[in-house]
């Protein structure tokens, strides 16, 4: 029998294993390096490009300006546009935020026939693509007699919007244990009480991420608002009637960066704040991580 | 054997107010769903159903031909495969990059974990119409990359293949949904315990193996519910054809557009969307059920 020669331990390895051995961490790196640029770069540049000093978005840089900033902000389409984003926006979050909590609560907490079927109806507006809600809405509103505004895009949006906020908290109760709320009751709080005290703390983060999502899904939605609005703008609506008119405009640009730089603030503002909120109960970053994979299990 | 019959007349309250409680949470969502989702859909179906006021006059006139018409057309067939070709692409980019980017977020980023998350969900929030528009402007015959390569010397002539073509459309497609496409992957990675890959190791597996064998099938679901959240709005997307995608970049939801705005056509067009809404649903319930029986598996 031949024996194998044992292999000596290293004493020091070589820069040729050493490199290996990192190898797959550089190259994650690089891969999340790699999207980073891909998804914000674009962004970065739009925003870049509405100081430059030139009504045709491309290279020489021309100088410095804030003119466009100045034009978009003058302009009453584009200022109206963003307007009404924001009034259809807010309706729609506190509406669907109420609708879709109380759902949540309906739905997880009450024993009764039918509820397959109303869970079955939630889930299947989030399903259904934007584009057959909006060209249904249209069909279904020329026929009915009812004109299209901002009103009848605030509607469909809170159609589509509330099942999400339906899914988001629901999952938060669900995760949540029961035994504390019939301990609640049990130990003489009233049914208000027990929402107040014991629920409300468990579900406030799901409840606050949902308000965000509703308010991002209605605001940036564009096939909806573009079938349902009439003669009235969003602010997607009134990007894609320049871009389909026109070249590349610098008011655009400064538009969309104002928007950009708001929709960061945002998202980064909720973060920070619940990471506050939820330092307070404990486990921070498993709460955050399990809020944001839930919606999707 | 008669004494059931005592409690009757006592329940008759308590059961009055058991549906009395579901209704008072779920009766105005419901009602607004019932109302303004399948009221919509129910009166599309009746929209494709009917002839028209041109072809039939006043009046429900039942037909199929709105159907029919649009199957048959040679033109939309086309279409339909170009969304198909465009569609999976897209998807199977996402796939390739969200699978590695999901691992790499799941075991290997530390503290940077819930930073790289946030990002993706930022890169969700964006107005898809400025992203849209930014690409536009990197793309485009006077874009960014074409005047930005000229001036280097790489090349003497704008790449005029970069906007306005399937290439700009799956790419924009493909950015636009990666969020939805990574986080429940990440998350069915979440559920794994790392120990199987030391076992997996320890068995004598490589890397290549232990991917396919061990980490594909225990994120399969996540997987489905990738698809099923991103590949049916890529499917019907319209307004990112409609900017970047020029004329051979033109998509089913070109075509509902089209039709009921351009050409005003609302039977073809609730005839068109409804196909597309029943091959979603049949998509949907497939992906839904695969990824079902995936994790009832693992």
């Amino acid at each position: 029998m031949a024996t194998r020669p044992a292999a000596a331990p290293p004493v020091e390895r070589p820069l040729g294993h050493r490199l290996r051995q990192r190898l797959p961490g550089i190259a994650g790196g690089l891969l999340v390096a790699f999207v980073m640029v891909v998804l914000f770069g674009p962004v970065l540049m739009l925003a870049l490009f509405s100081f430059n000093d030139s009504s045709i978005i491309s290279l020489p840089w021309e100088g410095f300006t804030t003119k466009w900033y100045e034009e978009a902000w003058s302009n009453g389409q584009a200022r109206d546009a963003v307007v009404n984003s924001l009034l259809v926006a807010t309706v729609v979050m506190v509406l669907s935020v109420v609708l879709g909590t109380l759902a949540a609560w309906g739905l997880t907490r009450l024993r009764f026939r039918g509820r397959g079927f109303i869970a079955g109806l939630n889930g299947a507006v989030l399903v259904v693509p934007w584009l057959i809600i909006g060209v249904a809405g249209l069909i279904f509103f020329s026929q009915t007699g009812v004109p299209l505004s901002l009103k009848t895009i605030a509607l469909m949006h809170l159609v589509v919007t509330f099942p999400l906020v339906v899914a988001i908290v629901s999952a938060g109760l669900v995760r949540f244990q029961r035994s504390l709320e019939e301990a609640a009751i049990d130990l003489g709080a009233t049914q208000r009480q027990m929402l107040r005290y014991v629920v409300l703390p468990q579900v406030g983060p799901s409840i606050a991420a949902a308000s965000i999502f509703a308010f991002a899904w209605s605001f940036n939605n564009f096939e909806i608002s573009f079938f349902n609005g009439g003669f009235e703008q969003t602010f997607p609506v009134w990007v894609f009637s320049i871009l389909r008119q026109s070249e590349n405009l610098p008011i655009v640009n400064a538009v969309s960066t104002v928007i950009a730089a708001a929709q960061i603030l945002a998202v980064f503002g909720a973060w920070f704040l619940m990471k506050r909120l939820t330092r307070r109960g404990g486990d921070g970053d498993e709460t955050l991580t399990g809020l944001l994979t839930g919606g999707t299990r | 054997m008669e004494s059931a019959s005592i409690p009757v007349p006592a329940r008759r309250h308590p059961r009055a107010r058991r549906w009395l409680q579901p209704l008072a949470f779920l009766g105005t969502p419901t009602a607004l769903l019932l109302v303004l989702f399948l009221g919509p859909m129910l009166v599309m179906l009746g929209v494709a159903l009917d002839r028209g006021l041109l072809d039939g006059g006043p009046g429900f006139n039942l037909t199929l031909t709105n159907f029919t018409d649009v199957i048959t057309d040679p033109l939309y067939r086309e279409v339909a495969l170009t969304t198909f070709e465009i569609a999976t692409a897209a998807m199977l980019v996402q796939l390739f990059v969200a699978v590695p980017l999901a691992y790499v977020i799941a075991f290997k980023a530390g503290r940077w974990q819930l930073p790289i998350l946030l990002f993706l969900v930022l890169a969700d929030e964006l107005n898809p119409m400025v992203r849209i528009y930014a690409w536009r402007m990197l793309l485009g015959r006077e874009g960014l990359i074409n005047e930005g390569l000229m001036r280097v010397g790489i090349i003497d002539q704008p790449i005029d293949a970069l906007l306005f073509s399937q290439f700009a459309v799956t790419v924009v497609l493909a950015t636009s949904y990666i969020t939805y496409t990574v986080i429940p992957i990440y998350g069915a990675m979440k559920a794994i315990d790392s120990n199987v890959f030391e076992a997996a190791r320890d068995l004598g597996a490589g890397w290549w193996t232990t991917a396919r064998r061990v980490l594909l099938p225990l994120i399969a679901p996540g997987i489905f519910v990738a698809l099923l959240l991103v590949y049916i709005p890529l499917f019907t997307d319209f307004a990112s054809p409609a900017l970047v995608g020029g004329t051979s970049g033109y998509m089913l939801g070109n075509v509902v557009n089209d039709l009921v705005l351009e050409s005003g056509d609302l039977n073809r067009g609730a005839a068109m969307s409804i196909i597309m809404l029943v091959l979603s649903a049949l998509f949907a319930l497939v992906a839904y059920r695969l990824a079902r029986i995936n994790r009832l598996e693992s």
